[in-house]
């Protein structure tokens, strides 16, 4: 069989063949995953190998619609993500626009503010659980004992909107080194020739970066945007390592939240709904956000 | 800290004294599903092979803390492989918060440890899942086993007909008081009564801002539950059936709302509302006058501040008596486990006279009655202990416990932060626990 066929047949085998591991990969490692969990998710499902889980339908997923944590944990992701996006964003770009401008040492400070992107998420969350501790942390200490802008300690981790800010500072710090690099990466490949134009018509500042500078990054810009959202709604170590949802499960976030239903509580039929409310979301989401800001010619 | 309030987390018994004092009756308060002495049908019997010829390697996990598994590692494993030469224990200390999920996990995965030291509170939710091999049924000495240990720590292995482990050590809390902090506020003695502790609480507040009378890591049942029950309140009905009318009962609602008020005076350091309160060394550093601390705790002031003393009186009592709650370990083994002989060898050995007095120089209180008299000679405030014991409780030994205490634990922080009246928290919250009570 294999010397019969034409040669598109036989260019398509081999095509194929190729393929395969990687397919291979993606079904086992990918779509079978995925299909389980979508399964485990219509179950009220047994954890023992071996023992019969029974079928409960949509019922875990109803069961989230009416779950106030599960409502919480949705407004804490919305709302760690309406913040920690832009807040990434915009002060990238400024660190991005100013390694850009200066003449010299620009890979130590390009390599500076990638630090804490490479950092781990463990050492970070510590470091900042350090900062913000109630009693004997850094944040406090300059408050009310060098500053004195405070009278007394505040508990920063123990109060649910105090410590959303500061999982919300730590997303941000960690997050900015990584839309630097590709802002920057973006910003030197505009050519130099425009901004030489833009001058010549009479751009300041101001003008060059708004009708050259910005319009020449937009897919940069866009694919940042894209790839944070998606990243700011799968949040979980911030929130897992700072508070695990604590007090109170205020500072739940989807994610730490699903976590713990499926691996604290057992729940897993529960854990996996509400994975795939999450999945369907960010899909959603990517979809609108892609729709929406494309031009013909991108992406 | 937080790791204390951990390795402490523990359920019931109340009755273990009795055995040791050979009193008579048998308190009413233990919500425990007694140790009834059901005739126990044995449905298999395996036959005693003598230890494997090869050498085999069997997984522990505990959850020791570091003193204690100084001396596991260093006195019972050697005396342990010594003993069984063809017998390898791989031990594996797990942190406590991490302890059950990892746990889980494992199972899941079909990768379960053969042993494991299990806070009592788990082994109801293990049992119910099918992890646990029943040791009445696969262990032919079990019943000489059983006679030894005081019944109170053995009925916490119970499920369903079966006996799916056996008791390891035992525990619970009494009040630890600080003298140099009670001679400076000018109080000779311990406080008796929850009145008295009130009393106390405001002359230590009189020493300074930053002096508290008592503190605690946070709003899980091992914290609150002395409070509610020497106040005369309750979780549940003793079959666990309601909490309706328990939970939201007048003298539960009394226990949170004396809390608050200890909070609100600043009797009751604000590490109650989270974020991991040194309560040992603020004890040490004499910012805290009181703790509700387990048997453990000498071992940990004598490695880490040996300059500080360290005094023991009863839970103050009110209304309900002087009610504490019971923790412990029971030893477990796992039904994927597959070298069972070993895992058995390792269990008999961790239950010798031997063995638990060795754990008992770090503060593991022995469950073998046969032992009591010794360790109580070697550790004098073993005694204190066992009076607590009396008429310590247990937490709820229900498969939802842990969903049970995620509720307790919510709503005692609304109280606390004074996000709710106590009456209006605990009356949203009975018909949650009541719900979780039916389903098994």
């Amino acid at each position: 069989m294999w010397t019969q066929g034409s040669l598109r047949t036989q260019r398509l085998r081999a095509a194929y063949l190729f393929m395969l591991p990687g397919m291979a990969f993606f079904l086992i490692f990918y779509l079978y995953p995925l299909v389980q969990a979508l399964w485990i998710s219509l179950h009220e499902w047994s954890i023992m190998p071996g023992q019969d889980s029974r079928f409960v339908g949509a019922a875990n997923y109803l069961r989230a619609l009416r779950d106030p944590i599960f409502w919480i944990s949705m407004r804490n992701t919305v709302l760690y993500t309406a913040v920690t996006v832009p807040g990434q964003m915009i002060l990238a770009m400024l660190v991005a626009l100013a390694l850009h401008a200066i003449p010299r040492g620009r890979v130590l400070f390009r390599t500076l503010y990638y630090l804490p992107v490479i950092t781990s998420w463990v050492v970070a969350a510590l470091l900042f659980k350090f900062l913000f501790h109630s009693q004997s942390g850094l944040i406090n200490y300059l408050l009310v004992d060098v500053l004195h802008l405070a009278d007394r300690y505040i508990p920063w981790l123990q109060n649910p909107e105090t410590a959303l800010l500061a999982i919300m500072t730590l997303g941000i710090w960690k997050g900015i080194g990584w839309s630097m690099v590709i802002f920057l990466a973006a910003l030197q490949d505009i050519p130099l020739e425009l901004y030489e134009a833009a001058a010549l018509d009479g751009a300041g500042r101001w003008g060059r970066f708004r009708y050259v500078t910005l319009p020449m990054m937009r897919p940069t810009v866009i694919f940042v945007l894209v790839m944070l959202v998606i990243g700011g709604f799968n949040v979980f170590l911030p929130v897992y390592l700072m508070t695990g949802g604590a007090p109170m499960h205020r500072t739940e976030t989807l994610l730490t939240y699903m976590y713990n239903e499926a691996f604290n509580f057992l729940d897993f039929g529960y854990g996996a709904a509400l994975s795939y409310m999450l999945a369907a979301l960010i899909f959603l989401l990517s979809l609108f956000q892609i729709k929406l800001l494309r031009r013909p010619m991108e992406l | 800290m937080s790791r204390l309030k951990a390795s402490a987390f523990r359920i019931g018994i109340g009755w273990m004294l009795l055995a040791l004092l050979a009193a008579a009756c048998v308190p009413a308060a233990t919500p425990t599903p007694g140790p009834s002495p059901t005739p126990v049908v044995v449905e298999r019997v395996v036959t005693p092979t003598p230890t494997p010829p090869g050498p085999v390697t069997i997984t522990f996990w505990h959850a020791y803390n570091p003193e204690e598994t100084k001396v596991f590692n260093e006195q019972v494993l050697p005396a342990f492989h010594q003993k069984f030469p063809n017998i390898r224990v791989e031990a594996q200390q797990v942190p406590y918060d991490e302890f059950r999920r990892k746990l889980l996990t494992s199972i899941a995965g079909g990768t379960a440890p053969d042993v494991i030291r299990a806070d009592i509170i788990w082994v109801p939710e293990l049992a119910a899942m099918g992890a646990l091999e029943a040791l009445d049924v696969i262990m032919p000495d079990f019943n000489a086993y059983k006679e030894k240990v005081f019944p109170g720590p053995l009925s916490t292995n119970f499920w369903q007909g079966h006996y799916y482990g056996l008791p390891l050590d035992t525990n619970t809390r009494l009040l630890m008081w600080n003298k140099e902090m009670y001679a400076a506020a000018g109080i000779a003695e311990p406080p008796k009564t929850i009145d008295e502790f009130l009393k106390v609480c405001e002359r230590i507040k009189a020493l300074g801002k930053d002096k508290y009378c008592f503190a605690d890591g946070g709003t899980y049942g091992w914290a609150v539950l002395p409070w509610i029950w020497s106040f005369g309140g309750d979780l549940t009905d003793p079959e666990m059936k309601t909490a309706s009318g328990y939970v939201n009962g007048p003298d539960t609602v009394a226990a949170y709302e004396f809390l608050k008020g200890m909070l609100d005076k600043g009797y009751l350091h604000p590490g109650i509302l989270g974020g991991g309160v040194d309560t040992a060394g603020g004890f040490a550093r004499d910012e805290i006058a009181n703790l509700l601390e387990g048997p453990w705790m000498p071992a940990i002031f004598a490695a880490q501040y040996p300059q500080k003393q360290i005094q023991w009186a009863l839970m103050p009592a009110g209304k309900g008596g002087s009610i504490s709650v019971v923790g412990g370990e029971d030893i477990v083994l796992f039904k994927q486990s597959r070298n069972k002989e070993a895992a058995l060898e390792f269990i008999r050995f961790m239950l010798s006279p031997e063995t638990q007095l060795m754990m008992a120089r770090v503060g593991q209180v022995p469950v073998r009655t046969d032992v009591i008299q010794q360790a109580v000679q070697a550790q004098p405030y073993f005694a204190l202990f066992f009076e607590q014991l009396k008429t310590a409780r247990a937490r709820l030994p229900h498969p939802n416990w842990p969903k049970i205490e995620d509720l307790l634990t919510s709503t005692g922080q609304a109280i606390l932060r004074g996000e709710k009246g106590a009456k209006e928290a605990l009356d949203e919250l009975a018909p949650k626990i009541d719900a979780l009570l039916k389903q098994q």
